[in-house]
């Protein structure tokens, strides 16, 4: 036998509901060779979720089930202890113990097997993870972040587990060595057929490796979906804000447009200006009330910069506000002429960005087929 | 040189260091990780031999162990030993004196490891037994060697509760530190003067190896 099977994973279920120590709540799904990336600000509870599914933490109310097996369930008095979970943990700092060496440390998850074989399977592990030789002889203290990191997950995978979770696994990498580490958990995610959960505060990090995202703030689930879904349409406000969308705006629902599926969308600025507000036509699904007031998003997919000589009907006119180069890319803010008060933020690369400096006028074409409605966030 | 003082010296601290080492582990790693709220109380009985004079401890211990005490008679009664005056009352009396000693130090050791490690070793698999021997143990290895050391070498230097509950019985309650009172006592300077020495040396070279050891160890890691 050449190291275990871990082609016989199944489907994580979650359902945690508790008011104490901390509040948490929410269910998720996270499939079989499926990697779900849970984000959102520190203190959202992820880490707190993260060590509910290992078994380090009792929810007051919840249920994990993971492979069919049944881990916990407090309505029925069932929770298993992480001895008994075979759950593969890479801890925030690793946890590596700094006593023994990476084989040790490995090994440590193999204490079921004799001696021999135990080092065997974790020179196998380690071989895996692409650690040489001699550096599996080396306590970690005389590792890089990277190769520790590399251990950490060699005696995740040792465990055989059913689960692999990820805890900020990148947190104490440097930039040069996290390009390798993303690469090895896009191998992980191919070859291993059980559920990955990612807990992280990056959320370019999440959108690259993640087949899916849960975004939790203060101990609750908000919403889940791939991340192209996620960042279309987000929730609601807070949703928005917490992966990142930066184009958000004000409006009033005016209510259905002549053509079916559409609506009329007035796209307010600051309240104080009489200015007429232009009216968007987007889609509609026919859940908002004439008059209610909302937030939009718009995807920066969605924004495109034209010449201002070139400016056509429904275009909107727009001053740089400010540009800031950052080496290859532009980050550009600019006010909309039409709507006093907003802002659109884009980051622009290559030729489009030559003659954006402080004080240019511009035309934007907004695309809006992908303006995204949601409730106005209650303060 | 008294040397039936000094073997029976070194017998009790063997025999105090014997019984306190296990109980002392535990009792020390146990605080170092307990959210429990009697917590500072439980801290203040451990460090109470400490700051209490040597005589109040020897005094109580008297009391509650002597033979007109129902624990003393009871134990009279029950094994015909007495537990005051005899070198099995002496013991009692250098463990309890010596709690601090071992359990401080070794509580310190538990709680400069980091916690994640534990439950790192909970989910690789490891029960609560696996972790101490294999990971915890080790880890506090250089604090529990220096609580030894230390605990040794202040039975051998023990006065004050020994002579309460002890006397001074050649071969059966007359430490090395009683031995030196004597000699001091009846004008036999020479004599007190080698076995003081000679305790001096032996403390200061037990404790300066083991706090050598414990850097040698700590840099290891």
């Amino acid at each position: 036998m050449s190291g275990p099977d871990l082609k016989t994973g199944l489907a994580l279920v979650v359902e945690v509901e508790q008011a104490h120590p901390m509040p948490l709540s929410g269910s998720l799904r996270c499939d079989a060779g499926e990697l779900l990336a849970l984000v959102g600000p520190s203190g959202a509870g992820k880490t707190s979720l993260m060590r509910v599914l290992a078994g380090l933490m009792r929810p007051q109310h919840g249920r994990v089930a993971v492979g069919g097996e049944v881990w916990c369930d407090t309505a029925q008095g069932i929770f298993w202890p992480p001895q008994r979970r075979h759950v593969g943990l890479v801890f925030q700092n690793y946890a590596l113990m700094p006593h023994l060496d990476a084989s040790a440390n490995v090994a440590l998850s193999l204490l079921h097997l004799p001696r021999a074989e135990r080092l065997k399977q974790a020179r196998h592990w380690l071989d895996h993870v692409g650690l040489s030789t001699e550096q599996q002889a080396r306590r970690p203290a005389a590792l890089s972040g990277g190769q520790q990191q590399r251990v950490a997950v060699a005696r995740a995978l040792a465990r055989e587990p059913k689960l692999l979770l990820l805890d900020e696994p990148f947190s104490a990498v440097d930039q040069m060595n996290r390009q390798g580490l993303y690469r090895l958990i896009a191998d992980l995610r191919r070859e291993l057929a059980i559920p990955i959960v990612l807990v992280t505060h990056d959320l370019n990090e999440a959108r690259m490796l993640a087949d899916r995202l849960v975004v939790m703030d203060k101990g609750q689930v908000l919403q889940q979906g791939s991340p192209a879904h996620i960042h279309n349409a987000p929730r609601n406000a807070r949703v928005a804000d917490l992966v990142g969308i930066q184009n958000r705006f004000r409006g009033e629902w005016l209510g259905p447009a002549a053509v079916p599926g559409q609506g009329l969308l007035r796209w307010t600025g600051d309240a104080a200006t009489a200015a007429p507000a232009p009216v968007l036509t987007v889609r509609d699904k026919g859940k908002l009330e004439v008059g209610q007031l909302l937030s939009w998003v718009i995807p920066s997919d969605g924004i495109r910069l034209v010449e201002a000589t070139a400016q056509q009907a429904g275009d909107f006119s727009a001053e740089v506000v400010a540009a800031r180069h950052l080496g290859e890319i532009t980050l550009a803010t600019l006010c909309v002429a039409e709507v006093p008060g907003a802002e659109l933020v884009l980051t622009l690369s290559g030729a489009q960005r030559r003659d954006l400096v402080a004080g240019a006028r511009v035309a934007v074409r907004l695309d809006l087929g992908l303006v995204h409605v949601m409730p106005q966030r209650s303060a | 040189m008294d040397w039936q003082a000094l073997i029976l010296s070194l017998e009790l601290a063997a025999a105090t260091l014997l019984v306190l080492l296990p109980t002392g582990l535990l009792l020390g790693r146990w605080l170092a990780r307990t959210g429990f709220v009697g917590k500072p109380w439980i801290e203040a009985l451990v460090v109470l031999p400490l700051v209490l004079p040597p005589t109040v401890l020897g005094y109580y211990l008297l009391v509650s162990m002597g033979g007109a005490s129902p624990l003393g008679a009871w134990v009279q009664q029950a094994f015909g030993v007495s537990l005051t005056f005899n070198f099995l009352g002496l013991l009692i009396a250098s463990v309890i004196f010596n709690v601090p000693f071992l359990v401080q130090p070794v509580q310190r050791a538990f709680e400069a490891i980091p916690a994640n490690l534990a439950e790192a070793a909970a989910v690789s698999g490891l029960s609560a037994w696996q972790t101490f021997w294999r990971i915890e143990l080790p880890l506090a290895w250089p604090g529990v060697l220096s609580a030894c050391v230390l605990t040794f070498v202040h039975t051998l230097g023990e006065f004050g509760v020994v002579l309460m509950v002890g006397g001074s019985i050649p071969g059966e309650t007359k430490t090395i530190a009683i031995s030196i009172y004597d000699k001091v006592q009846s004008f036999d300077l020479a004599g007190a003067n080698q076995m003081a020495l000679l305790l001096l040396l032996f403390s200061l070279g037990a404790v300066g190896a083991s706090f050598f050891a414990s850097a040698r160890l700590a840099v290891r890691r």
